[in-house]
């Protein structure tokens, strides 16, 4: 393994060493909801199947913006425990939000449309990598793209002054991140690694109270874990630093 | 793999499901493209659905203008968060001010049944006390009209949601309900631990407008928690399934894909009909005798202001200036816990349980009115993004959060925001694709407004601890929309009488949740449902001459319990009065 990877993976924190990738990390061994789809309606299953099978091309971003996206998003959200066969690819989804247009409806009276948005951002990411470590993002170690993303969490972008005036950093920063989680946690993948049970019509759920498991869940098996040394990613803290930021309303939709 | 008995389960072809059983049989009545009708509705959502299936049970040629699908359940819906994006308004619209609400996703529909697709489903009543804030409090406004007046509608309208819940129920004033209480889930055991620890009245198991028990085409609740992405079983209600069949089965006509973009006023001060662009963007023109507009609290000011015209150059029906302005939603900051045992908040109706122990003004706390505590069910991507912002959580420290979500639960402030001038719809410069502009939303908090949302969101906290969470972190955010087209005696200082037509042009009504002068802490889908049912009432009783002249009549129109659709009589256990 080399440094760079060494540098990416999670480890075990009773040995420090680094965890092997896994076909499905979390605590939910060999938990599928794929298996189950012969009991989903046809159109659940054909959504579903088609977002594992038919990955979109990557048609907005450039080749560069693309490589670039890449990047940030195995920061935003990294996909290092996971083996290369069972990556999420979280940029051709983003990529196929914004090719097509495909608005959550509405835009903050402060920002510009979301395609500009997330161009602008890639730029301003950019320019912060060179303005602390000299080099282009994509160029840097995992520890210190966290740590370019972190003054974004934080709020407080050493550069990129210009396009920060074009959008507050903290709007930027929840967009990115909402459509991040947005593309890895609609995956299949993710739900076996979280033990979400997934779609359940016409078949509904029976066991609803104390957590129990139906007959084709899995109980919970728990390991330890922790996040890469060097990794700035795994503390939480409020967005926008300590001092709370004003005005942004969560963004998930639940009622 | 392991395969149900049969097979695969397979869309069946050809048929216009509405959920698991129900389907459309018969071919659409289609008017005369130059036909007057006698009435347009603008928007078949909540308010439209159950006012055109009255309008065509009463007799009336009735055309109905939805801007987005007439969905066929089994085709169009998925069990699937992602994948129902489509069931929200996600048309552009701008927001800002202090506090910006965020739109689309938790407050606008958009197809036939409109929000009542993907609304959770709580049906509580407004409180007696909500009509008249203005004179128990000093704040917000008074009501046209006092609670009994609706009250018989409430009733009415949860034999035909019809709605699950206790047979007693104590808050405001106290009723019961026609069908039996649900199971809980995660959420609610959560809620209903934390209350009974604290001594607080808790409501189990509804009101909801989801079915305990089967209702003639419509089985009951299978518990899989996919309420807000739209219910494919066809246990929860929308007025897509439970009163658009029967309006259809009465001659009703509804064109979807059409949206409407402007109301043309004629010379006489009486509006002729409504222009709209349907599926492929051609522009037509529907003659009416009557409009009502029912495209909810952003839509309806925005197709008003968009009308304006000589005479009315600050939108039409806007003399009063107030249209677009007193815009609510509902302080909804969701509290999040997390929990040694596993939870699974996933299964079950994200609406179990609720309580109103707080919902009146308690001049103790420092604010007027009150909120309301219910459960939340978040899904996985709804789950991830309040966890992005209640802890701040990205990178490997969002990997590590979501992987204990089957640790977390949720319960929700439900908390009234009072009605603010400020607080308002006008028109952006950006337009849509058809050219129309689009809507600008400015929203921020008052001080009575922080004060409530404070107290509230430390309770739903205190009822967190209490239940035995571990770590609780809680996020910021709205619920609902209402208002921006209030309804009130004054002509100076409100949009529409207290039936709904508007104060400036005889002809011209707005039947949905913008009438809404305040909104207490409660849901207000069964509120605008039987708002609809009494709009109806009036346009029925009152509809004088076959020209469409409304008599300017203000005595309440009497109830009609024969316009009910099917199966609505002789269920339920007997009301508690």
């Amino acid at each position: 393994m080399n440094k760079l990877e060494n540098d990416a993976a999670p480890v075990d924190p009773a040995t420090s060493e680094p965890l092997a990738p896994r076909e499905q990390p979390g605590y939910f061994p060999r938990f599928n909801t794929l298996a189950q789809k012969a009991f989903w309606d046809e159109a659940t299953r054909k959504t579903v199947t088609s977002r594992v099978l038919e990955i979109p091309p990557i048609r907005f971003f450039s080749f560069e913006e693309a490589a670039l996206m890449k990047a940030v998003c195995d920061r935003v959200l990294p996909q290092d425990d996971r083996d290369d066969a069972h990556k999420i690819p979280v940029v051709n989804f983003i990529d196929e939000r914004l090719y097509s247009n495909r608005l959550d409806g509405y835009r903050y009276d402060d920002m510009p449309t979301d395609q500009d948005a997330h161009r602008l951002g890639l730029q301003a990411i950019d320019e912060i990598a060179r303005y602390i470590f000299g080099d282009p993002f994509v160029s840097l170690r995992p520890s210190a793209q966290e740590r370019v993303l972190k003054t974004l969490h934080d709020g407080k972008p050493p550069a990129g002054h210009a396009i920060w005036k074009r959008m507050p950093v903290h709007r930027f920063w929840l967009l990115l991140v909402q459509d991040v989680v947005g593309a890895y946690y609609a995956h299949p993948y993710a739900w076996d690694e979280i033990g979400f049970g997934g779609p359940a019509y016409p078949r509904g759920y029976m066991r609803l109270e104390n957590g129990e498991p139906e007959p084709w869940e899995v109980s919970e098996k728990r390991y330890e874990w922790a996040a890469p040394p060097g990794s700035s990613s795994a503390e939480f803290t409020p967005v926008g630093g300590s001092s709370e930021h004003k005005g942004s309303p969560g963004q998930g939709g639940t009622h | 793999m392991k395969q149900p008995f049969f097979g695969m389960f397979k869309t069946p072809k050809d048929e216009h499901m509405l959920g698991a059983i129900e389907k459309i049989e018969f071919p659409m009545r289609r008017h005369d493209p130059n036909e007057q009708v006698d009435f347009c509705i603008v928007g078949v959502g909540s308010a439209g659905g159950v006012l055109i299936q009255r309008l065509a049970r009463a007799g009336f040629s009735v055309v109905g203008l939805e801007a987005g699908p007439f969905w066929n359940t089994e085709r169009d819906w998925v069990s699937d968060e992602a994948g129902s994006h489509q069931l929200y308004w996600n048309e552009l619209r701008i927001t800002g001010g202090a506090d910006p609400l965020t739109l689309g996703a938790n407050n606008s529909g958009r197809g036939v049944g409109g929000g009542s697709v993907h609304w959770a489903g709580f049906t509580p009543r407004l409180h007696p006390s909500d009509f008249r804030i203005h004179s128990e409090d000093g704040v917000g406004v008074d009501w046209p009209f006092p609670y009994e007046e609706l009250k018989p509608y409430y009733e009415l309208l949860e034999k035909e949601i019809p709605v699950s819940g206790p047979a007693y129920y104590p808050w405001g004033d106290p009723h019961g309900y026609p069908y039996g209480p649900h199971p809980m889930g995660g959420c609610g055991d959560i809620l209903v631990k934390g209350c009974t620890k604290l001594g607080i009245g808790v409501s189990i198991g509804g009101p909801v407008a989801i079915l305990a028990g089967s209702h003639g085409d419509r089985p009951h609740c299978i518990y899989r928690g996919f309420c807000i992405q739209g219910c494919k079983v066809g246990a929860k209600q929308s007025t897509l399934i439970s009163h658009v069949p029967d309006a259809l089965v009465h001659g009703a006509e509804i064109r979807d894909h059409c949206m409407a973009s402007r109301i043309e006023l004629g010379k006489n001060g009486r509006v002729t009909g409504v222009e709209y662009f349907d599926r492929d963007g051609r522009e037509s023109f529907l003659r009416a005798k009557i409009v009502v507009v029912c495209g909810y609290a952003i839509e309806t000011p925005r197709l008003l202001l968009n009308s304006s015209c000589p005479g009315f150059d600050r939108g039409l029906a806007n003399s009063s200036g107030t249209l677009g302005h007193y815009l609510m939603a509902q302080a909804g900051n969701v509290v999040l816990g997390r929990f040694e045992e596993l939870v699974r908040m996933y299964k079950a109706p994200p609406a179990q349980a609720l309580t109103e122990e707080f919902y009146e003004t308690d001049p103790k706390r420092g604010f007027a009115r009150g909120f309301a505590v219910q459960t939340v069910g978040p899904l996985p991507i709804s789950f991830a993004r309040q966890m992005m912002v209640a802890k701040g959580a990205w990178g490997w420290g969002m990997r590590k959060v979501m992987m204990d979500y089957n640790h977390w639960g949720a319960i929700a402030l439900l908390g009234e925001v009072l009605p603010w001038d400020a607080n308002r719809v006008e028109l952006a410069e950006e337009k849509d694709r058809n050219g129309i502009r689009v809507a600008k939303v400015t929203f921020s908090l008052f001080d009575n407004d922080k004060k409530l949302i404070e107290f509230g969101k430390n309770k739903v906290m205190e009822i967190m601890r209490a239940a035995g969470a571990i770590e609780i972190v809680q996020e910021a955010r709205y619920a609902h929309l209402v208002g921006g087209a209030r309804m009130g005696n004054n002509p100076d200082t409100s949009v529409v009488d207290k039936f709904g037509r508007t104060h400036d042009i005889p002809n011209l009504f707005v039947c949905d949740g913008s009438v809404l002068p305040t909104q207490g802490s409660a849901n207000p889908g069964l509120t605008i449902q039987a708002l609809a049912a009494r709009t109806a009432d009036y346009l029925i009783a009152h509809r004088g001459d076959s020209a469409g002249t409304l008599a300017h009549a203000m005595q309440n129109p009497s109830i009609r319990y024969d316009l009910s659709p099917p199966g609505t009589w002789g269920k339920g256990v007997p009301r508690i009065t």
